[in-house]
């Protein structure tokens, strides 16, 4: 039998992801070992490997077949637009993705001005402000601590994921609109869905009966 | 020294060496295959008029093309994508007498995708059309074909998977589910995510019957088995006149002995709309999308001024060669030149034993001592 292998993304998500697979049947505890450094946990039992990818990459990792399954948050698929099946809404791992900056600039949005928006995801911020607002807008890519944009007056708004909101309330800012809801999401290689339809199919009704 | 540019734009690439004599060998045995069911070439023009295309994409994708101007100001466009040329062509010059029309071309096409995906902006493609033939015998020639086409590269772990696109047609049909509904659903289907269809669904307020109708689309998957639960579900005639042809289909493949390639899978649509009856694609190990693609397009040809019933598939040739070479697939590789040497003494000798070693079909390469 072909090894069947998971591309997970690092962090908040793996440990429920790992909570739900061992409700159906499938361990791997290596893989939540902090201290381990191996890179590919095995079990051999049910053939399957697993692997951790920085998030969005996970996407780029199934789309070539190199994982044939991957966990990942819906805002890396949406902004990476990759060719592989979303086939299940695991539900866990909920925030929102949103238009966020001081109060005062709220009204910024209302005017449809030219303004500056500073993301880590500038696929979704475009698609938000010129389809959706018909706003024209200069986006500005940043890799990371994107809520000091505003802040320093790089940029009048962020769009980011928020989960509880407390990171923007230290630093002044608040949430001002919401683009949409966003939870962990199980993808499937394209090929690797056509060619083992019976492993993978069983599996996501496994997975679905347990969430 | 000026700078020299030497290296290619994002998308297209040099091909050459053994690489480049592999593909035009692997090309030319599907060709055969092709000509061994007596097809016959066509080439069109690498660059239509807009309109051509404009009947089959839609708006995102024409975003895709590369479009240019003539003097007069007509806009012009690098093809995407064969089929509707030749369907421009057919109802133009071929289909005159009602006889079944059968086609093969090969070339490159073209689509300006967004860089740092790794896909190619240009591709070889080689593909068959089958015109003025509606019958389930000629759907089951062209996978049948395709099976060939496929084994001639060296390929033998691979997987069709068939659909019709009428039988999710006639459940929305019957659902009386809008167009542009209609294709956000399709959307998701083809990409698998069904509860984004479940849950747009529910947002345009179709009845729960038939929610759970079209979900079910995702659980007819498998051998001639799943098309006996698809034939349970269906109450409207257009999805069970598609179900009903699909296991004829089975039939004849069963004829053809090709069967065990075949998956059946419901949910096969494609964002063509033109497709009118049975959809097909082959997967394959190292590939990231299919490989091949097809399917039957009854309304296409009417688009052109010509009303006749037609089928086609094209093989991407780059991505099969990518699939055969992961999975380690030997090719046949061209024989090496033979090498005649000659100095400028025995050039006269040198050149008849080249020119004869030639007139016994070798390949032979004159060099200097």
């Amino acid at each position: 039998m072909r090894y069947l292998t998971f591309a997970l993304g690092k962090g908040r998500l793996v440990e429920s992801t790992m909570e739900i697979l061992n409700k159906c049947g499938i361990t791997c505890d290596e893989i939540l070992d902090k201290k381990t450094r191996k890179l590919i946990f095995t079990n051999e039992e049910l053939k399957l490997k697993f692997f951790l990818a920085k998030g969005p990459d996970v996407p780029t990792y199934v789309e070539y077949g190199a994982a044939d399954i991957g966990i990942v948050g819906a805002d890396t698929i949406m902004e990476e637009k990759r060719r592989v099946y979303e086939v299940l809404d695991l539900g866990f791992g909920k925030c929102r993705m949103c238009v966020c900056g001081p109060a005062e600039a709220k009204k910024l949005l209302e005017h449809r001005e030219l303004i500056r928006v500073a993301s880590k995801y500038p696929e979704i911020a475009k698609d938000y402000f010129f389809n959706q607002k018909h706003q024209t807008v200069d986006i500005i890519k940043l890799n990371g601590s994107v809520e000091l944009g505003p802040i320093v007056n790089l940029s009048d708004v962020i769009v980011d994921i928020v989960e509880t909101g407390s990171t923007l309330r230290e630093n002044g800012l608040e949430v001002l609109e919401e683009i949409c809801p966003l939870s962990a999401r199980m993808i499937v290689n394209q090929v690797s869905m056509q060619m083992e339809t019976e492993r993978i199919r069983k599996l996501i009704n496994d997975i679905k009966e347990n969430l | 020294m000026s700078k020299v540019l030497l290296h290619t734009p994002d998308g297209v690439r040099d091909i050459y060496g053994e690489e480049c004599s592999d593909k035009k060998i692997i090309a030319e045995k599907i060709h055969g295959k092709m000509k061994s069911f007596g097809y016959q070439d066509i080439d069109t023009p690498t660059f239509e008029y807009f309109d051509v295309f404009a009947e089959e994409i839609n708006t995102t994708d024409a975003k895709e093309l590369y479009k240019f101007f003539d003097k007069e100001g007509n806009t012009l466009v690098l093809r995407p994508d064969f089929t509707p040329s030749i369907a421009r062509c057919a109802s133009k010059v071929l289909l005159e007498n009602g006889t079944p029309v059968r086609v093969c071309y090969e070339g490159k096409t073209f689509l300006n995708t967004s860089n740092l995906q790794g896909k190619l902006k240009e591709n070889y493609n080689i593909g068959v059309e089958l015109m003025n033939d509606d019958s389930v015998m000629a759907d089951a020639e062209m996978i049948a074909l395709l099976v060939s086409c496929l084994r001639s590269a060296g390929l033998s772990d691979f997987q069709i998977s068939v659909g019709d696109a009428g039988f999710y047609k006639g459940l929305c049909i019957e659902a009386g589910i809008d167009q542009e509904t209609e294709a956000a659903i399709r959307e998701q289907i083809t990409s698998k995510n069904y509860f984004a269809a479940e849950s747009l669904m529910n947002e345009r307020n179709i009845d729960s019957k038939y929610i759970d109708q079209i979900l079910k689309v995702s659980e007819f998957i498998g051998s001639d088995d799943a098309l006996d639960k698809a034939e349970n579900i269906a109450n409207n005639e257009m999805s069970l006149n598609a179900v009903k042809r699909l296991k004829k289909l089975y039939k004849v493949l069963t004829s053809y002995g090709v069967q065990k390639y075949i998956s059946f899978d419901l949910s096969v649509l494609s964002k063509f709309n033109y497709y009118t009856g049975v959809i097909f694609s082959a997967y394959t190990y190292g590939a990231p999308d299919a490989i091949a693609k097809g399917g039957r397009y009854d309304n296409l040809l009417g688009k052109y001024g010509k009303d006749a019933p037609a089928i086609g598939f094209v093989i991407i040739l780059d991505d099969l060669i990518s699939a055969c070479k992961r999975q380690g697939i030997e090719f046949e590789h061209e024989a090496s030149a033979i090498s005649v040497t000659y100095n400028e003494d025995n050039f006269d000798d040198a050149l008849k034993k080249a020119t004869d070693l030639r007139q016994q079909g070798k390949n032979v390469c004159l060099l200097h001592e």
